[in-house]
């Protein structure tokens, strides 16, 4: 059985008797036209394109399915499925051609709504078993009552917010503290108040300066890449370069170079611009004393 | 202190002061024995039926266990022409129901908003936390420890409340709906 699934012919008449075959087809779903419902189902007369989607801003999906259950003029706790799925559907349709930001909860009742109709269809295996709306005859009523009281609070802030609050500008000195009641302090308070102390305490301790131990001499490096030309003859000095990987290093190494060719004990030719840089043996040889000595007086 | 003396000293209160001022606060400031809360209570009533007027630009109102002056509402034409300002701002459908869904239940996560509205509400919240008509109360103890939240003095002032309790019972506002309807 389980492999088997119902498909509902839909009727262009309402009042059609349902007529429910079983078919191993996967069950298709047509949101765009008029269901037919078993008796024991509330009738929505409505036209099989459905009436215009009067559109208005609802704050919630909750809010959606209210109003369509108003204006069906239905009950709450007997919600017809079928018809307000349809129509919710119809909806979030409108939303979405009038370009509106449909919120992801719109959609989750949407396949909310969807797995109920589902289950209404499945035949009730006990009688008087749980009505699959339940929970969301629940969640109805629970909203209800919240939009009742913001209704509340609205007609109360039209009234109220017209009010001026008298209050003579008193200049209590700018300098001092002003006592907060218990009742004001709340955690967002202390946590800024928190932040404004570190800022503070960050601002009049600045962090020490770090000063790096010299992790490279010129006069070494000059020395690496004078005997390394010396001994390949050519060496080019981007490749070399490039394949450090510590800035530190890099400078270090082109200073030396730069200083090299100064001192004529290297040449460094490039054919072009940001061509490869070669260098090869100049027409000075230079001692060991020169490379540490220049190397000093350079870096 | 004689009566003439607390009168006037109430009223200066009245007038300087940045919120509701409470019976007991001004108890504490003028610190005298002989004058009672009741008898300051007695002062704030006066002056509440003196500039209940028609011809009086002012009125005074018991509001989050304190009193406070404001204008009547029926002047805020007047008064918006005369300091410029077009249109107030006014609070969303969204941002009532999280009000009302924090004042009924309240302390309150927002996981606990977001189901009962179906819909998210974080931002909301955040805005309403901004004006300053919710405040954060703790955390709860459950995993994540979301936030608590509650309404503050300011929602009490705003609406007219002396306690948050003083709120409408949800069921007698839908059993009224559906009375009037039928």
């Amino acid at each position: 059985m389980s492999s088997w699934f119902l498909v509902l012919s839909y009727g262009r008449r309402p009042g059609t008797r349902l007529d429910r075959r079983v078919t191993t087809q996967n069950s298709k779903l047509a949101f765009d036209r008029t269901p037919v419902y078993s008796p024991a189902m509330m009738m929505i007369a409505e036209e099989p394109q459905g009436p215009p989607v009067e559109l208005s801003v609802f704050s919630g999906p909750l809010d959606l399915l209210l109003h369509l259950i108003k204006q069906n003029e239905v009950s709450i706790y007997d919600i017809p499925i079928f018809s307000i799925c349809d129509q919710y559907n119809a909806h979030l349709k409108a939303m979405q051609e009038l370009d509106l930001d449909i919120a992801g909860d719109f959609l989750w009742m949407a396949s909310w709504l969807l797995h109920l109709k589902s289950k209404m269809l499945l035949p009730q295996v006990v009688e008087g078993g749980e009505d699959p709306r339940e929970e969301l005859v629940e969640r109805l009523l629970a909203y209800r009552r919240v939009k009742e009281l913001a209704s509340f609070l609205h007609d109360s802030d039209l009234v109220r917010r017209c009010l001026w609050p008298v209050e003579i500008a008193a200049d209590v000195g700018a300098g001092e503290e002003v006592e907060l009641d218990w009742e004001d302090i709340d955690l967002r308070i202390l946590a800024q108040t928190y932040l404004d102390v570190m800022q503070r305490f960050a601002a009049s301790r600045p962090p020490p300066l770090e000063v790096l131990a010299l992790r490279y001499r010129v006069e070494d490096k000059m020395k690496d890449i004078y005997d390394l030309v010396r001994s390949d003859g050519l060496v080019p000095l981007l490749r070399h370069l490039n394949s450090r990987s510590d800035p530190v290093e890099v400078a270090t190494v082109m200073v030396a170079a730069l200083e090299l060719v100064r001192l004529r004990g290297v040449f460094a030719d490039q054919q072009r611009p940001f061509a490869e840089i070669y260098l090869r043996p100049g027409d000075r040889a230079l001692d060991a004393q020169e490379l540490l000595l220049r190397g000093e007086s350079g870096g | 202190m004689d009566r003439d003396t607390l009168t006037a000293v109430v009223e200066a209160i009245l007038l300087t002061a940045s919120g509701p001022v409470t019976v007991l606060a001004v108890s504490e400031t003028i610190d005298d024995p002989e004058v009672g809360e009741e008898d300051i209570g007695a002062v704030f009533e006066a002056f509440r039926e003196n500039m209940d007027r028609s011809d009086s630009g002012l009125r005074l109102e018991k509001v989050a266990g304190g009193w406070r002056c404001t204008t009547p509402p029926s002047l805020d034409p007047y008064l918006r022409t005369f300091h410029g300002i077009a249109a107030r701002q006014r609070l969303s459908q969204a941002a009532l129901e999280v009000l009302a869904i924090v004042a009924h239940r309240q302390p309150v996560t927002l996981p606990e908003i977001n189901f009962i509205r179906g819909a998210n509400s974080a931002s909301v919240v955040r805005t309403l936390l901004e004006r300053g008509l919710l405040r954060v109360a703790g955390r709860k103890k459950v995993v994540g420890k979301p936030f608590l939240y509650r309404t503050s003095k300011e929602f009490l002032v705003h609406f007219g409340l002396e306690r948050a309790e003083d709120l409408p019972d949800p069921e007698d506002l839908v059993k009224d709906d559906t009375a009037a309807v039928d």
